[in-house]
Formats: structure tokens, sequence, C-alpha cells
């Protein structure tokens, strides 16, 4: 029922964000978002399937690499993956699948990932926020709080890595000499490591950790209180409410409506 | 050899020249490093390139190709003048005593007295020993005269000069014509200075490797033993036998020949060719080295007057002069080769072998053919075209012939001549050549004998039978030499006899067994003969045991007297394998079996003293037992076994002297009884020693417009070549085999790094090489292995072509080379002892190509 | 010599837990030793190698040397290096290596390899490739100080010398050492490979006038089992660029043995962190949040 919108208002123009708009314009005739009453749109179709492409290839990524990392993980992991030449063979592709899925992931969220004053701030409090001491997140938190832009950027730096220095033990030794291939092999691991998690992190936080998150990704919409208590400033932005006001609204409707 | 492979590692000092044994003969080479390590032996390599051998060298010398007499004449007069020399030896085994009769002239302008310049040979008759006794301390007088000789028949040639049976002699070696003093007077040019001027080698550098090869006589000593170790660097040049003789001299003044880890030692350079100049797969001489028929031996008496020696020596000295029996062995040979047919009356059928009138040498051949005198030719596992020289003259020569046969395992360029590059649609028309080509058998697919370098005949079997159509040898020559005779049987034709009579019963003519000829080879008595000495008996259809045994009636065969004792009643002894070596010098008597009568070393009698005691005791070989009166030893002495020591029986028994020859009388050597320094026919510079007698002067040159030649010191042609091998091919079949092909893959020219530099040429660039005759196209390796060198001061490069590929392989099949020959650029010019063609040390001139 | 108990395994790459018959009783190790000062370069050793491991031919080119080709390949293993030395007289020292698999007590690709099995070393001191398990990922090739492995695209797998565990697994002498026909190279035990190693050196200072003489067997790689006799053991390098220090990364060794599964820990922290951080603080709900039972909604 809704319809396609710059998350972000952004006006930039050039290719990339031309062929954005188009990837994003073409996904929506593909599928459909449903927003019911109460509900916000979220993500769209385009970033949706964007998403969870990454999501895959991190996961074909990872656990081929497993078996690489370690004997230990050697041959618990090398089985799901047709055996170690396989599994070998399919780790570079699934983890260059990856970098490029969360490229066009990143072209698609590059405008609302700029770190902003908010973030700061939000960084300032976020050990109140991650105790649950802070019941809303601060009020000047947008479209992505500094958690996740961290995380993003995060996993920006971690594809740059990939990317080199899988290049260079992709094509080994005979391409790139012995040491280039030996300080590759660190660097890749420690970015896959930390990667990791990341991940233990953003998955927490995209289910267990925030009950209500998960559906964004799936259907695309999430509840106005969600919206209200998570990311306050886009709340505002997009229904021009106040979040605090609208909040107490609820309360008040929901203290009312569970007296007996 | 006059010793053998394994007994190198026995020895203290090894001078190898001419030779590259490291990569040429690597399993040989390996007795060389056994000597090295177990002995702590030095080696001095002298050689044009920087070879591999030389890698492993303790002295290396870089020297001008074919400056090699030059050097070696150096060496003698160094070790004459710091006495390095084995002086009772000297005295006792070599004619360094020997008078030489005056009237004799050493070459101090290039000839020596009796040169024709018209003919170009020389009157031998000065080079001759005189006669008379002891003029030890005499006063010197001039050569008595000549006894006036027994009035010639009417119409007959005077007999040729022939050695005095009484040698005048002087012990204290100072008779100015003594050998000795005659030998000082030679080499007194060779200084240092001079070597350096010819040969390029600093004076320095010279003096350090003379010092170090004659070391091993310091002082005096006996003990330590120097070997000298030679190849075709030394044989294929146009004065090659008298680099050798240089050589032997030189072991001679030092006592080395005769002795384990000594000698002069040929590296030959097939599997089998010692079998095969042994069984006379040479024109001039028959099996066992016997001499050749000529027209002018017109029975066989004259014929053995002529060719058997009579013993010339001091009078109170002995001399076996073992070619005395040539006559025993040329009638067992005769019976062999002629069977029943072979009758006191008709003289053992001698007018049955051919007799040589002129010289029908290898480049004879080819030139005969060239100038259409020979129609046809057998090549057998033998490929001309690559061999040359002068490649294209040979290629020349093919498409004037009717017919050719070649025998080979792979198509090559002698079967192909007529597809050689340059050859159009048009001219191929031209040819009427017809060739046959009959697939032959592999070395793998043949059993019989191979003949080392050691002498030793070591029976092979067959590994794999020859595929497909492909036959045997035997097989091949003995049907066509049936067809032959049939054809004589029914035609008739010009002298049939001893075609029709040529004894050939084998139990299968077609294909004869080897073992059977092998047998025939040995001998066998024809009747009971009886040694009235020990009283043994040799039943008739025995095998001989030994060539002793043989005699001149009628009643031995024995095809080849050499390898007598070969396939006895025993058995095959070339077959055993025992692999016992009681006394550790590497003899092992019961592998194998060398000629002579399994003799290990030559002249071993000269590993001993006067007395008969071994010079070095811990490498005794034979030495004398005067309670048994005999020569005993670890190796078969090579002597007269009763023949003790009192009684001066000469060690070198081959010779009618008995003695080693420091000078060659009469007409042993065709160019001078003493070596001289000669330049290569084609020269950058003329002869130091004497400009006006560069060359060899008995070398003749072709006549054909194919035969051009370089000038002395040529402008245009300045750079001195060599061709040679390498370890990973073996001559011009390996091109064939993948295997060696992977390891060298296409054809180069080491050209030294200085002269690349001056020239622009980069490592991997084409270049081509040329010479009066043709040119060579290959890639230049850039080398720092041959330096440029200072020929009497003046700056000369060298540089070296491998000889392996042709027109036809596996590389120039995929026309990845520019399918010329290494021997396309060699002259036509040869040595007139050998008749070795100057493969090495020939002008050239080089270009980006 | 070595027998059949010989090619027992010691060290397993990307293998978890103890060699199969860890702490059984061990053999003698074997040994090949090279001694360059005899080498003639002929080349017999490298047609014995690829004749009885049956590798197929490849094409070659010239290269402006006598080396058969400039490096070892999937299908080479054994190659003579030649290099021209120049002395500082000017005088040209032609040297002659046998390059191939050092067989290293501490090898550089066992450790770098992350497949279970497919690099293993036996208790004779033979580092032997096992193809069937290689994933063909080359971190080998990286961690070889003697750039030795050798990658075929087509198998994609690594190949390299085997030290003829094969033929060694028999009592047999490895097919190079039976084809050099100088007795340049010499097999046998360690001990006594390094004992004739040592007096051939010392031969070569009192005899033959090479002061610099010595025996190459790096310890940096805890030895090898295949050692040289050098003319120069101070500069290894002229010898077709032989190490003189040969180093396996660290990435390999302390990399992979100690951070890697610190830092796998680590990130398993992560896991246990996220699941400390639910059972403590529990999820962050939407506001407004349902109102307690009974007013008990108590933060502790």
């Amino acid at each position: 029922m809704s319809t396609s919108r710059s998350i972000s208002g952004s006006t930039s123009s050039g290719a990339i964000e031309r062929f954005d708009d188009k990837a994003r314009e073409s996904f929506e005739h593909l599928g459909q978002t449903t927003v019911y009453r109460g509900e916000l749109l979220r993500h769209p179709v385009y970033t949706r399937v964007v998403h969870w492409m990454v999501a895959l290839f991190f996961f074909l990524a990872l656990f081929t690499g497993f078996s690489i990392y370690l004997p230990w993980l050697f041959r618990w992991f090398t089985p799901f993956f047709g055996g170690g030449p396989l599994s070998r063979v399919m780790h570079p592709w699934f983890g260059l699948g990856f970098v490029v899925f969360f490229g066009l992931q990143a072209l698609n969220w590059l405008q609302p990932m700029i770190w902003t004053a908010a973030d700061s701030n939000w960084m300032r409090n976020m050990g109140k926020i991650v105790s649950g001491e802070a019941k809303m997140d601060p009020p000047d938190t947008g479209f992505f709080n500094a958690g996740q832009k961290l995380q993003f950027w995060e996993i920006v730096g971690g594809c740059i890595a990939y990317l080199i220095t899988g290049i260079i033990l992709w094509a080994g030794a005979r391409t790139f000499g012995r040491i280039p291939v030996a300080i590759s092999y660190v660097i890749h691991d420690i970015s896959a490591v930390i990667m990791l998690g990341g991940i233990f992190i953003h998955i927490y936080q995209s289910t267990f950790g925030e009950p209500g998150t998960f559906q964004a990704m799936v259907r695309g919409a999430v509840s106005e209180a969600w919206a209200w208590t998570f990311h306050p400033a886009w709340y505002k932005q997009v229904t021009g409410r106040d979040p605090q006001q609208a909040c107490e609204e609820a309360r008040r409707q929901m203290t009312t409506s569970s007296k007996p | 050899m006059t010793n053998g492979w394994i007994d190198i590692k026995n020895t203290d000092m090894m001078l190898i020249m001419g030779g590259n044994p490291a990569e040429n003969h690597p399993c040989g080479f390996k007795w060389a490093v056994e000597a090295k390590i177990h002995r702590n032996a030095k080696t001095i390599v002298v050689d044009p390139r920087l070879t591999r051998t030389a890698a492993n060298a303790d002295m290396y010398v870089q020297i001008r190709a074919g400056a090699d007499i030059a050097f070696l004449g150096g060496v003698i007069r160094y070790a004459v003048e710091n006495s390095r020399i084995a002086k009772d030896y000297l005295v006792n085994y070599t004619n360094a005593s020997f008078i030489i009769k005056d009237g004799f002239a050493l070459p101090e302008d290039g000839l020596f007295s009796g040169f024709d310049p018209e003919k170009k040979v020389y009157d031998k008759k000065t080079w001759n020993y005189e006669e008379g006794g002891d003029l030890a301390g005499k006063p010197v007088a001039a050569t008595p005269p000549e006894k006036t000789p027994p009035p010639l028949p009417a119409g007959a040639a005077p007999p040729p000069p022939a050695l005095p049976p009484n040698v005048a002699f002087d012990l204290t070696l100072q008779h100015p014509r003594c050998v000795y003093q005659l030998l000082k007077k030679q080499y007194e040019r060779y200084t240092p200075e001079m070597v350096e001027r010819i040969t390029g080698i600093p004076k320095d550098q010279f003096l350090k490797a003379a010092d170090l090869f004659t070391s091993v006589r310091k002082d005096g000593d006996m003990k330590k033993v120097a070997t000298i170790i030679y190849a075709v660097g030394w044989t294929q040049h146009s004065f090659g036998t008298q680099i050798i003789r240089t050589a032997a001299i030189l072991q001679l003044l030092m006592g080395n020949v005769g002795r384990a880890g000594g000698g002069v030692n040929a590296l030959r350079g097939h599997s089998n060719i010692q079998g095969a100049t042994d069984m006379a797969g040479i024109f001039d001489i028959l099996p066992g080295y016997l001499k050749m028929p000529n027209p002018a031996d017109v029975d066989l008496a004259t014929f053995l007057k002529r060719t058997t020696p009579t013993e010339s020596k001091p009078d109170p000295w002995e001399s076996f002069n073992y070619w005395s029996n040539t006559p025993k062995f040329t009638v067992s040979f005769l019976k062999a080769m002629y069977g029943a047919a072979a009758t006191k009356e008709n003289d053992w059928a001698f007018n049955y072998l051919p007799k040589i009138d002129r010289n029908y040498s290898w480049v004879n051949i080819w030139n005969d053919m060239y100038e259409g005198k020979i129609k046809g030719i057998f090549a057998f596992g033998m490929n001309g075209v690559m061999i040359g020289p002068d490649s294209n003259k040979n290629i020349d020569a093919l498409k004037k012939a009717d017919w050719l046969v070649v025998c080979e395992i792979y198509p090559d360029e002698t079967s192909e001549f007529w597809r050689a590059p340059g050859i159009t649609a048009d001219d191929q028309k031209k040819i009427n050549t017809t060739v046959y080509r009959l697939p032959g058998a592999g070395f793998a697919e043949k059993d019989g004998t191979f003949v080392n370098s050691a002498r030793w005949l070591q029976w092979k079997n067959v590994a794999v039978p020859p595929p497909g159509q492909a036959r045997l040898d035997q097989e091949i020559l003995a049907t066509i030499f049936l067809k032959v005779r049939e054809l004589y049987k029914k035609e008739g034709g010009k002298f049939p006899d001893p075609v029709l009579n040529a004894t050939f019963a084998y139990t299968n003519p077609y294909n004869p067994s080897l073992a059977e000829v092998a047998k025939e080879i040995n001998g066998k008595a024809l009747a009971d003969i009886t040694d009235p000495k020990t009283n043994t008996t040799i039943k008739a259809g025995q095998q001989l045991p030994g060539f002793a045994w043989l005699k001149d009636d009628g009643t031995t065969i024995s095809g080849n007297w050499l390898y007598c004792g070969s396939w006895t009643e025993a058995g095959a002894m070339m077959q055993r394998r025992g692999t016992d070596d009681p006394s550790g010098l590497g003899i092992y008597p019961n592998w194998g079996w060398s000629w002579p009568a399994n003799r290990r070393v030559l002249y071993n009698r000269a590993s001993c003293d006067v007395d008969g005691k071994p010079w070095d005791p811990s490498r005794r070989q034979v030495w004398w037992d005067e309670a048994k009166q005999s020569w005993v030893g670890v190796d078969v002495p090579d002597f007269k076994v009763d023949s003790a020591p009192k009684d001066h029986m000469g060690p070198f028994i081959m010779n009618p002297d008995g003695v080693g020859r420091l000078f060659v009388p009469l007409g042993g050597m065709q160019d001078g009884p003493f070596p001289e320094f000669y330049e290569p026919i084609e020269s950058p510079l003329a002869n130091l020693l004497h400009p006006n007698q560069s060359n060899n002067p008995v070398v003749k040159r072709y006549k054909t417009d194919m035969d051009k030649y370089a000038s002395t010191g040529d402008k245009e042609y300045n750079i001195i070549c060599t061709t040679y091998r390498l370890t990973e091919h073996y001559h011009y079949w390996t091109k064939n085999n993948p295997m060696n092909v992977q390891l060298v893959p296409e054809p180069f020219i080491e050209v030294p790094a200085e002269l690349a530099d001056r020239m622009g040429i980069r490592g991997g660039e084409k270049v081509k090489v040329t010479s009066a005759r043709s040119h060579y196209i290959a890639k230049a390796m850039v080398t720092r292995r041959i330096r440029p060198m200072q020929i009497d001061g003046k700056e000369t490069f060298q540089i070296g072509i491998p000889i392996h590929w042709g027109f036809r392989g596996i590389v120039e099949d995929e026309d990845r080379t520019a399918k010329t020959l290494a021997n396309q650029l060699t002259p036509t010019i040869i040595d007139p002892n050998a008749f070795t063609p100057e493969f090495k040390g020939f002008l050239v001139k080089i270009e980006k190509a | 010599m070595a027998d059949r108990k010989a090619l027992q395994a010691e060290m397993i790459s990307g293998h978890s837990g103890p060699a199969p018959g860890h702490g059984m009783q061990r053999d003698l190790e074997v040994c090949k030793l090279v001694d360059t000062t005899t080498c003639i370069g002929c080349k017999a050793c490298e047609v014995a190698c690829a004749e009885w491991n049956d590798l197929p031919f490849s094409p070659t080119t010239f290269d402006n040397t006598y080396q058969t080709m400039p490096e070892t390949r999937w299908n080479f293993w054994n190659l003579i290096k030649f290099n021209e030395h120049q002395n500082p007289d000017g005088t040209i020292q032609w040297l002659m290596r046998k390059d191939q698999c050092m067989h290293c007590a501490d090898p550089g690709c066992l450790a770098a390899c992350p497949a279970d099995g497919a690099i293993v070393k036996y208790a004779n001191g033979i580092v032997d490739f096992n193809q069937e398990n290689c994933i063909g990922c080359e971190f080998c090739v990286s961690g070889c100080p003697f750039n030795i492995p050798r990658f075929n695209p087509a198998t994609k797998r690594v190949y390299k010398c085997t030290l003829c565990s094969d033929r060694v697994g028999e009592g047999l002498e490895p097919a190079c050492i039976k084809a050099c026909p100088t007795g340049c190279l010499k097999f046998g035990t360690k001990d006594d490979m390094k004992f004739i190693a040592e007096e051939r050196t010392k031969q070569l200072r009192d005899n033959f006038g090479w002061k610099n003489a010595g025996v190459y067997d790096p310890q940096s790689v805890g030895g090898t089992h295949v050692i040289y006799v050098l003319h120069d053991a101070t500069d290894p390098e002229r010898y077709g660029n032989l190490p003189s220090n040969p180093q396996i990364p660290w990435s390999y060794t302390v990399w992979k043995w100690l951070f890697k599964p610190v830092l796998g820990t680590f990130a398993l922290f992560g896991f246990l962190g996220v699941v400390l951080h639910y059972v403590t603080s529990g999820p962050r709900r939407t506001q407004p949040e349902p109102p307690a039972k009974d007013g008990a909604n108590v933060n502790v």
C-alpha cells in the first residue's frame, strides 16, 4: 500500500545514485511491502532482498572459511560443502558475493549511515542504552543509531580488507609473493573475527535483543511504537509527531484500556 | 686407454685436456671424483671453455682452441728443466738413450729433415736410430755409413728404410744425438713466454699449471702418479695425433705409463667405438690392428715381411716385439675369413683380401662421392650429413650418388638429404639418388658386446625386441651379403672367389647369432695342438684360450687375435659379472674381459723398477717373484712372464724396440717423430715459432669448389670457433627423444659476454655464425665462461657450438629452429695419421641474425 | 636403511588431535646429502625423478643458461640450478646445485596447510604431500622458505619432491640417488650423512683450499633432511638463491597456532556476551511496555 520513497529524502544525483534509485524502483515491481495501520514503512523490497543476500553469503563464506581457519574446525565444516577442495573453491566466490551484495547495500545506505552529532550523543549514552537503563533511545537518534552505523562502517572496512587480502590469498604466492600472502592471511583472519563478533551482536539486537525489529527486515514495516522508542528522530521526520508525546499518548491509552 | 675407467680412482693428479668427461662421460667421471674424494687427487682442466668438468677442477686454464701442443711442449720443457722426470724409468723403459742418425734435423723452420714440398710428404729415412753399440763416454762421431745393400732384382724398388736391429745408445743421455737431448732441444723454444703468446695462457698461470702437474715427480718421488685424460678435443685437429704424442712423451718422461692411476687415456666417444676400431671399422687396418695389404704386397710373404717388425734395440737389452707374431695372427685371420678355401697352397687366400690403393678415410669417401667416383653408400647408424665436415658438400655428394642405403632408427638428415633446407621442389626433381631406408634396431634391442674405452668387452642382453619391421643389424647385413653371393653365383662377375668362399657357417646364416660370431672371433683350433712347455693339448674344434696359441700353419682360426681369450671353452668371458676386487685397484678380474688377455693396465711391467719391485708398493700391480721365477700380480702381467728383470726386456712389448717412444722413428707418424706445434689450417695468426710454415706441412687441402678455407689472419673470419657435445644430448639422435629435448630444447651458440656486449647481442637473441663454407643460426648463450684471450698480444675471441641439432627432430619439426647444421661450418681438413677432421679450431664471423 | 615402519606419520597438516601412532618407537631419520663440490650438472637426477614419478613432459625454451627451466614445476620436482658466479679476481666459478624440497624438520608448508592430512611428515623426516587431501589453497607455497611447492591448475593440487617416500618405504634409495653417476648424491641416516658431510668439508678446507667450505643444514627450520656440502657455506645465495636464513612466516606459526584459537575464542565470547546480556538485562522492549502484574516490575 505504500509507495517507494527515498528514506532519507536524499536529493543527491550521480551515476551510482541513479543506479541505486533504479534498482529500488525495479524491485518494487517484483514485490510489495504491506504497511498496516499503526505501522511505518521501514525497509523497502530492494533493501530487504539485498540484506538477506548479504546475510546468506556471509554465512556461506563464514562456514567455508571455518574449514580453512583452524584444523579443529576443518573436519566439522568441510562435509557440509562437499569436502575440502570444494570448500576452498567456494569460499572466495561466497566471499566475493558477500562483498558485491554488501557493496550494493552500502550504496543503498550510504547517506543515512553518515556520522552525525546525534551519533556521538548516542555513543555517550551507550552504557545506559545497553544496560537497559534508558528505555528509549536519545531523541535525536535517526534512521540508524550509532551502534548500527559503527557496525556498518566496520563491515565496509572489513569488506575492503577482505577484498584485498582475499584476492591475494586467492591468486596465491605465485602471483603476489610469499610475504604478501602471509600478511594477508593474518589480516583476513582479523577482519573475520571482528566481523563475527559484530554479527553476534547484530543478530541479537535484531531479534531477541529488541523484539519487533526482525519484522523490519522481513516484512519491511515496523510499529510506530517501535519507531518512537528506538528511532525517535526518524519517527518525528516521517510522521511529524513528537515521539515522547506519542509514547505518553499510548501509555495513557494502555492504562485506560487495561482498567478493569 | 692404456689404463681404464675404474683405474682413474688410483691417481694423484689428473690433467684433463681436449676432453670434457663430466659432460660427455658422466658415468666414467665418477672415478675421477673417487680419486678426489679418497686420494685428495688434484685436477687440472685445460680447455677453451669453462666446461662442467672445469667447474669441478682445482685449476682451470683457458686455452686457445688448437694450441695444445704449445702448452704440452711447454710442460715438457718445464719438466725437463726442473728435473720433474722419472730418471730411471726414462733411461730404461724409453728410447731416450737411443742415438738418432745424423742428417736428422729438428723443425726449427717448421720442417723436419726430408720434406718434399711438391708431394707434401716426408722422406723419413733420417728419422731413424743409428746402428751401433754403447756410445756412452765415447767421442761423438758421425753416423757410420749404411752397409751396402745386396743388389736388387731388375725393376724392383729399393726396400724401404728399416730400423737397425742393433741400436746405438748412450745411457748417460749426454750424446747430442740421443733422443733425450734432441727432445730437450726440440722443446727449448717452448718457453713460458712463447706459450703465453701462442696459447693465450698468461705466463704465471701456465707455470702454476706446469708446476702442479709435474709436482708428482718433485724431488725424485716415484710413488705418486699422474694421468692424462683426453677425448676428441685432441683428436679433431689437423695435428691431433701429434697432440696425443706430446702427452705420451710427457707421461713417459714422468714415468706414468704402466702405473695404476697413470697412463695416456683416451675417452672414446661412443659406447662401442673401441670395438669398432678393434674390429677394423676403418679402411687401413684388419681386425686386431693388422695392416691392410696394398698393391705392392704381391703375396703373403711380401705382405708379412712388410708388416712384421723385427726387433730393434740396444744389444744388451731384450725386446719381446710381440708383433713378430703377425704371421700367426694374419693366417689365423685368413682362416677365419675363408675357412677351407684358405690353404697353404693358395697363400691362405691372401689374395682374396682387398688391397688398398689410396686413402679411403671418411672425408675422402665423401670427396670421392662428390667427384662422382663413388656411386653408392651404405650408411649404417651413421648420419653423414650431420657429421660433415662441410655438411653441404656431403649433401651435394649424396645428390650425385646413384643410391643410398640408410639403416637407422629415426628418419634422419642423411636419409632425407634431399629435403635439406634450401632444396626446392625443382631441385628435388633433379636428384636421381635412390634412397633405401632400412629400419634398424636400437642399442637396447640388440645383444653382443660393447667394448669401452678401457678395452673391456662387456656382453649385453636384449632388453626389448626391435619394433615393427625393424631388423637387427646382423640380419640386414647377412641378408644383403647372401643375396649378393647368390647373384655372384648366378651371374659370375669380377673375381667372385672372396664372396663365394667367405665362411658363413652360422646356424641361421640369414640372422647369425652374435654368440656364434663372437666365438668365431675368439677363434678355435682346427687340429689338436699341444704346448710342449706345459704339455696341455687343445683339441680340434675347441675354443682357444688365448692368442699365444695362434699358429701360422693353418691349424688355428681367429677373427681377431686381440679378442682371443674372450670366449673360451670355459664360456663367454665377456659375460662374466664377478664383483670381487681383492686388490682394491679396481681391476675386477672376473668382470667382463679386457684385451689383451684380460690385462687391465697396459705396459704394467713398467710399474716396477729395473729389479722388478713396484715403484709404489701400496698400488702394486705386478712384480717379479724371484722364487717362482715369474712375474705375478693382481693384474695380468703385460709381459713375458718368465723374463727376469736382469734380462732387461722392455715393457713396451708391442714396439719392436721394446721401449716407450719419445721419438717415433721412420713411418710411425707422417708428420714428424716429435710433435711440433702447428696452427690449425684456419688460424688468426701465423705460427709464432716459424711463420713461413704455419700449418702441418703434410696436411692437404681438398680441391673441389665446395672446399673453401679462410686464410691465416683472415680479416673477415676473425673469431675462433669450436664444436662440441652436451651431456643432455647424444650426437644426432636424441633430438628425437622428448626427455632430452625437454632438458635442452633448442640449439645455441656460446658467446663471450664481452663480445656480446660489444655487438649488442643479448642472451636468447638469434645470431648467425658464418665460415668460409656456410652459416649457422641459433640463439646466443651469453656467458662469462669463455673469456677473451690475448694471442700474441692481440685480443681474440672464441665461440662454441654444440652439434646436436639439424633439420629433422622434435623441435626442428615444430619449426622452432633455423634448421642449420653445426657442421656446415667445419672445414674439410684431416689429420694425416688418423684422418680425423679438424672439427675444432676454425675461423668464423658472428653477427645478429 | 629405512623400512616400512619409517613411514609412520609424525605431523599432519590441518589435523586436530595427535598424529596416529604418536609416541610409538621411532626409526632413524633419513637424509639426502648433496655435495655441490662434486656435482657435474649432468641432470641424471632430473631424468630419474621425472621417469620414476611418471611426470609428463612440458615445453621448455632456451633461456641463456644450461638450466633446464627457471624453477621447478608441478611436473618437474628436481632441478639443477646453474650460476656463473664471478669471484672478486674476475674468474668464474660455475656453480651447480640440485634444487628440490628440503624436507625440513619444521616444515613451513605443513604449518601453513589448513587441510587435514594433505601434508604429512613421517617419523623418518620425509615431508610428503597427499594430493587426495589437498584443497588447492596454495598456503604451502607461501609457507615454504625454499619456494618449492608447485600448483597444477588442471588438478588443483600442489606437488613437490617426495624424497621417494614410496621407494624409501620399501628399503630402496630415492631415484635421484640411484641415478647420480659421480656419487655426489648420497642417502642414509641423518647422522651418517652429517658425518660424511662434515668429513668432506674438512677435506675441502684442509686439502683443496676452500676455506669456507661447510654443511648447509639450516637450524632456522629445525634442520633439513636434504643437506648440502658447499664450497662456501657463508654465501648459500650464490648457489641459485639458496636462502641463507630460511624462515617460516610467523603467520603460520605464532599466528596460526596461538592467535587464531585465542581470537576465535574471543569471537565466541561475543556469543557468550549476548547470551549473558539477554539473561541479565533482557531485551529492550518498545515503549510503552505493558504494565507488570501486581506492580512487580522490579529492576534489581
